[in-house]
């Protein structure tokens, strides 16, 4: 196994391999040889402030290129950063930082770490985290430090490298504590078990580095393994999905991942002329995580890129989260997209994934050797293949915890294993993903889904695409299924009748209302992921669609994320994504 | 002599470019998070500013925007030669 600090201490002398950043202005190489170099002149800045082993660093810098050097500078030494998505969203600076001084005053940094740019926008923040002894710019990170260039740091594999705040409620951020254990074996088990990489293969990222799929699976890992990669600025991504594609062509690039929603963006943006002068055909993985993977989307990707020489076998599900490192399962590299139709009603009715029906889940494939996965039923009895459970996992990549938060780490990581709160089952050992736990609709002692009703009503004709929100009311007997919709249709009652048929035929299940509301109506997060919790709160209350139209209502129900294209990615792959998590 | 820049009816037209949207009742003060716009589509609107004008807003300067005025004064800071419609 590669730990990341001695693997970047081995890279010395590595000047034909290296990162590339790209977007603004010419590409900029930075070979791993010259990296080892920025990242030892960041550690002595950092020991020069008199930082210690094991204090907190938070970092919030939008550029790639400043923060990762700042990042491993820092792991360099021992300290522990905690990387932070950046204010990069319109017009969210209120909620963004309320969000970043609920987690740093979990965290307790003792340094911030940030550019000069940045910093003039985080001021205010700084005074309301109370640990905070140093606003420490990158720019200065950069300058040539006083003294000698200290050693790599002899790490145990049980200390903490860095901490993953999840999103999740701002009233209790939970910081995953990923060790440099954890973190040796996730990409191990990435890099060797599941991609098979060469030194030959090049990675292109646009991934925010503040989440653990761009930084763990496209910084971390590339560094273990002295594996080649460019990036794109996550901004330069959604400005233009194309430039993910006209990258990997230009570089030609090797393995990607991104999220559900990316694969549908970059789908629905590229025009004829890039997909005839594209050549993808060097591509060996296309990786999807971070959030469920819709098979149309996956399907509509393969088809409109196979004039450009992607192959089919390139797309490669990807299961994860970020308690456990990154990564739990990935599909084998020679398989295509491969699916499970599955009897809905069964599923609902007795937790069984019979084959044969309408409901379709993707095969994220095995876990790594030296791991396992398990089925559990609220028991935790471990449950046979073709039974729906929660899925549980065990084995070197789990992380060590919350930091400083024992009873959410009691909860999810017991009895040796990592519960992930994700609902699946097993067939011979490959892991299909249907649905988070606590999302569950139950309806006459069945389960629902409410992605799986969601997908088919954002299909509808007349309904703004993503937009569908299905959850239950109490009802006379029951809960009942209430859906709520964002529409321009002239004919409500059509529509109506419509969604209702529709949920009807496909999962025998009867809507007892459908609350149609013009776009924008809907509670979404800060990052555009619709809130299925607030929407029902809402319905109840009988203020769907009358609230936060015209202010900052919705900016003040926005949580955080900033641009937080994967939280984003929920709402959009006009999917629900499953949390923040990983891979996940 | 060049035409002044008219954020609010760019506005309305990257708005349709890119979100297949018809904003008629757009004005100045409108705040954007209201129009119902999920965060890419936002985005890739700012985009179409940037490249019909030739700008680009720092990245830090967005958090900032909120209005379709608070954009066009973004926008106006980084050409103060033109001349921008009320």
């Amino acid at each position: 196994m590669n730990f990341v600090v001695p693997a970047l201490n081995a890279l010395a002398g590595v000047r034909e391999r290296g990162f590339t950043f790209t977007g603004t202005g010419d590409d900029r190489f930075v070979s791993f040889d010259d990296l080892r170099a920025l990242t030892r002149k960041r550690a002595a800045h950092y020991q020069a402030l008199g930082l210690k082993r094991g204090d907190r660093v938070a970092i919030v810098e939008p550029s790639g290129e400043q923060f990762i050097p700042a990042f491993l500078g820092a792991m360099w030494i021992g300290l522990i950063p905690v990387p932070l998505y950046p204010p990069l969203s319109l017009g969210k600076l209120d909620a963004f930082m309320d969000a970043l001084v609920t987690i740093l005053n979990v965290a307790r940094p003792r340094a911030l770490v940030t550019s000069e740019r940045v910093a003039k926008v985080l001021w205010s923040a700084v005074g309301r985290i109370p640990s905070i002894e140093r606003v420490v710019t990158t720019e200065e990170l950069a300058a040539d430090p006083a003294g000698e260039l200290p050693p790599a740091a002899d790490l145990r594999p049980d200390e903490i490298a860095f901490l993953q705040f999840t999103s999740g409620s701002t009233a209790l951020p939970k910081g995953v504590m990923v060790t440099h254990g954890s973190l040796a074996a996730n990409c191990k088990a990435i890099v060797v078990d599941g991609l098979h990489v060469s030194v030959n293969d090049k990675a292109v990222s646009w991934l925010p580095m503040y989440h653990d799929m761009g930084l763990i699976g496209l910084v971390i890992a590339p560094i273990c393994y002295g594996i080649s990669t460019i990036y794109i600025p996550t901004l330069s991504f959604i400005k233009n999905a194309t430039s993910w594609l006209e990258a990997i062509h230009k570089h030609r690039g090797t393995m990607s991942f991104a999220p559900n929603f990316a694969y549908a963006l970059v789908t629905k943006r590229a025009k004829p002329e890039q997909i005839a002068r594209w050549d993808l055909s060097q591509m060996r993985v296309f990786g999807c995580g971070a959030e469920p993977i819709n098979p149309d989307t996956m399907r509509a990707f393969v088809e409109k890129f196979a004039p450009a020489g992607l192959k089919p076998t390139a797309l490669l599900p990807a299961y994860g989260m970020a308690e456990a490192t990154l990564a739990i399962a990935f599909l084998a590299l020679d398989e295509p997209l491969r699916t499970d139709r599955i009897d809905a009603s069964r599923y609902h009715a007795d937790h069984k994934a019979a084959p044969g029906g309408s409901l379709e889940i993707v095969d994220c494939g095995r876990t790594f050797p030296g791991h396992e996965i398990s089925i559990q039923d609220d028991d935790g009895r471990l449950l046979p293949d073709r039974h729906v459970g929660e899925i549980c996992w065990r084995g070197p990549s789990v992380a060590a915890g919350y930091w400083e938060n024992p009873e959410a780490t009691r909860e999810t990581f017991r009895g040796g294993w990592l519960h992930t709160g994700d609902l699946g089952y097993l067939v011979d050992g490959e892991v299909y993903v249907s649905g988070r736990i606590k999302d569950i609709l139950i309806v006459n002692g069945r389960n629902y889904y409410p992605q799986r009703l969601e997908w088919l009503v954002d299909e509808i004709p007349g309904v703004r695409k993503g937009s569908a929100v299905v959850f239950t009311r109490p009802g006379a007997a029951s809960e009942e299924i209430v859906v709520a919709a964002e529409t321009r249709t002239d004919d409500p009652s059509a529509l109506r009748a419509t969604i209702v048929s529709r949920v009807n035929e496909e999962f025998q299940l009867a809507v007892s209302d459908v609350a149609l509301v013009p776009p924008g109506a809907l509670p979404k997060t800060s990052s555009g992921k619709l809130q299925r919790r607030k929407t029902r709160d809402q319905y109840l209350r009988g203020t769907l669609g009358k609230e936060g139209r015209g202010g900052n209502a919705r900016l003040a129900v926005a949580k955080h994320f900033a641009l937080s294209l994967v939280g984003r990615a929920q709402h959009q792959a006009r999917v629900l994504f499953k949390r923040l998590g990983g891979i996940s | 002599m060049t035409q002044p820049i008219d954020v609010v009816e760019m506005f309305k037209q990257a708005a349709f470019e890119v979100d297949n949207r018809r904003l008629p009742e757009l004005k100045a003060e409108t705040v954007i998070a209201t129009l119902g716009m999920d965060s890419v589509a936002v985005m890739e609107l700012v985009s179409y500013f940037e490249e019909k004008l030739g700008v680009r807003i720092p990245d830090e300067e967005l958090s900032r925007i909120r209005t379709v005025k608070d954009l066009r004064d973004a926008i106006a800071k980084l050409l103060p030669d033109r001349q921008f419609a009320a």
